[in-house]
């Protein structure tokens, strides 16, 4: 919800999706590129810059939706951290890896952290839909983007619907105790695999109301000034990857 | 051009699960007009209107579109599907896309138009139903009427020359159904056939030029309103008669004669006005 409220608000919501792509491409290959722990570091601020001054999304709602995968990153990082010794003659943890070692995990979750900003930049400034656009041009199999689009939809049908199930479940008191609450989970689950077999066959015919064949196709919403978009995007991303090689 | 635009001629349809929806239905919809159809839940609208669209075969009998039986190949869907412009009940489960704008494009994109065709057909449909503004929103924002109109935008996007809408009203305020029902009276001042499917005889009574009334999968009664809803089989099928009919009715009891404009009032207000000048003649006297 926080990513939807974001992509679709954002100062650079007009701005074609192209260019966005770009840009967030050449942050991902800049990550890489990036030798050392603190070029990563820096291709990672210069992607959370452009998300946060560029795009106009607050650093607080940034974090919250960053959080996640911050966890995630901080765990990996930390149980790498611990390495089993098993070759010495005492069995045991150590927790003092040696320097290239450490070099080498430092590296791995700077360029991790860059890759993050790099794609949150594009999540957050670009709604799935237009995504999914972009990806069209990009000639990824339809049957794939049809699915991300139905998916897309049918998340937030299925949560409201989940919503409004255990609302009238607690009406009646069906998380009381935790006995009661275990057969309410089963009773929103059965009735989650009915509504959704209820709802695709909803979906179907209403497809064919409309004269589908099978493939999703929309119109494709217009963006302001496609090509000067891209070209900056393309020259400024350009110089985020030369900055990645060129420092250590 | 004249004669009945669609026609059931015995139509029966059973459901795989056993439940006999249609039997042996015969009816028609004059072109132009605004048809009502009533009748229980569970009577056969949703199923009868699906034949209209030809998404349901009949199992017995024929539907005709324009005097000649519906062809079930896929340019003949393709064709009638084009004309025939159906809204579902539940707007949930009939949009796709996230963006308004993208749902509505969706079924004139599968007629195969060019883009920019496309791109002024949704913009026209959107403006009809009053959401050109919202073309951009992701649809989950919406309100449930809005998303209604929505729906009916992303059908009247195909063109169609007959609109069939099932319940457009339920579940909407008062505010927002004389909102649908003056957009639904501009679609047919512009000469589309409009057929809804509804529960609310007030509303069927002040608006249809004809009315459909089902019961248990076959035709009960098709005529004008005024005659056709103060039947009594009528009555006891739908479980009512139309409040202004029926206000008209014991006024001429006491011997209040109504007229508004030459017929009968059909609506509240037209029954405010008759009542009103009927009591300043009275108060003239």
């Amino acid at each position: 919800m926080l990513i939807e409220q974001s992509a679709y608000s954002n100062r650079w919501r007009q701005v074609s999706p192209a260019a966005k792509g770009i840009f967030s491409l050449c942050g991902m290959v800049a990550a890489f590129a990036a030798a050392s722990p603190g070029t990563a570091l820096l291709v990672a601020l210069i992607m959370t810059a452009a998300s946060i001054s560029g795009a106009g999304i607050p650093l607080l709602r940034y974090l919250r939706v960053a959080a996640p995968a911050l966890f995630f990153l901080l765990a990996s990082g930390l149980s790498l951290l611990i390495s089993l010794d098993l070759g010495a003659s005492t069995l045991g943890v150590s927790l003092h890896p040696a320097e290239p070692e450490l070099l080498r995990i430092a590296r791995v979750c700077c360029r991790s952290l860059a890759c993050l900003a790099a794609l949150l930049f594009l999540t957050l400034t670009t709604p799935l839909p237009d995504i999914i656009s972009l990806l069209r041009r990009c000639k990824l199999p339809d049957t794939l983007l049809d699915l991300m689009t139905l998916c897309y939809r049918t998340l937030f049908v299925l949560s409201e619907a989940i919503h409004e199930t255990i609302t009238a479940q607690s009406a009646r008191l069906g998380y009381a105790t935790f006995a009661i609450s275990l057969r309410s989970m089963g009773g929103l689950v059965g009735n989650l695999i009915v509504q959704v077999w209820q709802r695709s066959q909803a979906l179907h015919l209403a497809a064919l109301a409309r004269n589908s064949d099978g493939a999703l196709r929309f119109l494709e919403n217009p963006h302001d000034n496609t090509s000067r978009n891209i070209f900056l995007a393309a020259a400024s991303g350009s110089l985020v990857v030369a900055l990645a090689l060129i420092l250590p | 051009m004249t004669g009945p635009i669609l026609k059931l001629e015995s139509v029966s349809y059973c459901y795989p699960d056993g439940t006999r929806a249609l039997e042996s239905c015969s009816l028609a919809v004059q072109r132009g007009q605004r048809t009502a159809v009533l009748g229980a839940n569970g009577a056969g609208k949703t199923t009868m209107f699906l034949h209209l669209n030809g998404i349901l075969r009949p199992l017995a009998g024929q539907v005709c579109w324009d005097g000649s039986p519906l062809d079930y190949s896929r340019g003949g869907m393709r064709q009638l599907r084009s004309k025939v412009g159906l809204v579902f009940q539940n707007p949930d489960s009939q949009l796709f896309s996230a963006s308004v704008r993208e749902d509505v494009s969706f079924g004139p994109m599968n007629l195969g138009l060019d883009e920019a065709l496309v791109r002024q057909r949704v913009e026209e449909a959107l403006l009809a139903v009053g959401m050109a503004e919202s073309a951009d929103k992701p649809v989950h924002n919406l309100s449930y009427g809005q998303k209604k109109r929505v729906c009916i935008a992303g059908v009247l996007a195909m063109q169609p020359e007959t609109l069939v809408l099932d319940e457009p009203m339920a579940g909407l305020d008062a505010a927002m159904q004389e909102e649908l029902t003056a957009v639904l009276e501009g679609l047919h001042a512009s000469g589309m056939t409009v057929i809804i499917a509804t529960h609310d005889l007030d509303f069927a009574y002040g608006w249809a030029d004809d009315v459909i009334v089902l019961q248990s999968g076959r035709l009960l009664a098709n005529g004008a309103p005024a005659e056709v809803l103060m039947r009594d089989d009528v009555r006891k099928t739908l479980g009512g008669t139309p409040l202004v009919a029926e206000i008209t009715a014991s006024l001429s009891l006491i011997g209040v004669e109504l007229r508004a404009n030459g017929y009968l009032p059909r609506s509240k207000s037209e029954l405010l006005k008759a009542i009103n000048a009927q009591a300043g003649r009275e108060s003239k006297s």
